[in-house]
């Protein structure tokens, strides 16, 4: 039977799903998921933000909904998507999609290696309302 | 980062903050020092030194908390820090927006970006080329309002 997934898989939502598979599957599976924390940038005060409705689901049905729009190069300028990740905002966006090139290295050994990258970056700085209802003011990377 | 053209087979890094308890994707407070705007001039920056991050590998693994796909291995994050400048200078076109079905309105910019950026790791060092404006594809500064401050 065909099963369409109607309803967008949040962070919370698939952890939880992971959750429960880990219990049969063997905890080694959840390793990698409960790194998946405070990288110690008080990452923890992002939470009184909360996330715009809408997104993307770029991995569906295997990874998780985002909610984030992704800049378009075909898209004009005038028929973006909100490219705030932050609902109930009113501030300054930035949003970059670009390419480019460097070096990486190897710092035991110094062998170097050109690579490409990608960076999806970007800031939102302004006023909020968060999850407790009060309105906030504040300054975010997009990384 | 890719050790090939930009592409998920090619992948090798992903540095992002992960996604908060909230869902919010991929953001982390900073200072507020960190991003300057001119929004007249279609000018902004964002500056940030020694951000710690994870290395998820890849998107994919990203995105399914290092579980993989059918086609991409699961592999665990690591950390790593990244520091970078990125500068949106000057408009290549202007829009006003009102859009009620996603409930945000604002006036937009397209500017040209560069970004000079590194990162460190154990093991592993990046430093990106000089910052190049032919390298951008899209860019967007904007002054917006959302959700309930959508009118």
């Amino acid at each position: 039977m065909k099963k369409t997934n109607t309803h967008p898989t949040t962070r919370r939502v698939f952890l939880g799903a992971m959750a429960g598979a880990g219990t049969a599957l063997g905890a080694g599976l959840l390793s990698p998921k409960l790194a998946h924390a405070d990288p110690g940038n008080g990452h923890a005060q992002c939470t009184l933000a909360k996330p715009i409705p809408g997104g993307v689901a770029p991995f569906a049905p295997f990874a998780i909904f985002i909610h984030h729009n992704p800049l378009n190069p075909a898209v004009a300028l005038a028929s973006i998507n909100d490219p705030s990740q932050i609902t109930d905002f009113d501030g300054f966006v930035g949003l970059t999609h670009i390419r480019g090139t460097g070096t990486g290295t190897n710092p035991a050994t110094g062998a170097t290696q050109a690579l490409n990258f990608q960076a999806d970056m970007g800031f939102s700085q302004g006023r909020f309302i968060g999850i407790d209802g009060g309105q906030h003011e504040g300054t975010f990377a997009f990384v | 980062m890719y050790s090939g053209p930009v592409g998920l087979v090619n992948q090798i890094h992903d540095f992002n903050v992960h996604i908060d308890s909230n869902d919010v994707f991929w953001m982390v407070r900073v200072p507020d020092s960190a991003v300057k705007v001119d929004f007249d001039q279609a000018q902004a920056s964002l500056q940030v030194e020694g951000l710690n991050v994870f290395d998820d590998h890849d998107i994919a693994n990203s995105l399914t908390f290092g579980l993989g796909l059918p086609t991409i291995p699961g592999v665990a994050p690591v950390r790593a820090q990244v520091s970078f400048d990125v500068e949106w200078n000057g408009a290549l076109a202007e829009a006003d927006i009102h859009n009620a079905g996603q409930s945000f309105q604002g006036s937009f910019f397209s500017t040209v970006t560069t970004i000079n950026w590194s990162a460190e790791e154990d093991g592993f060092q990046f430093q990106s080329e000089p910052p190049n404006p032919a390298t951008n594809l899209i860019s967007v500064l904007g002054h917006e309002q959302n959700g309930v401050f959508f009118s």
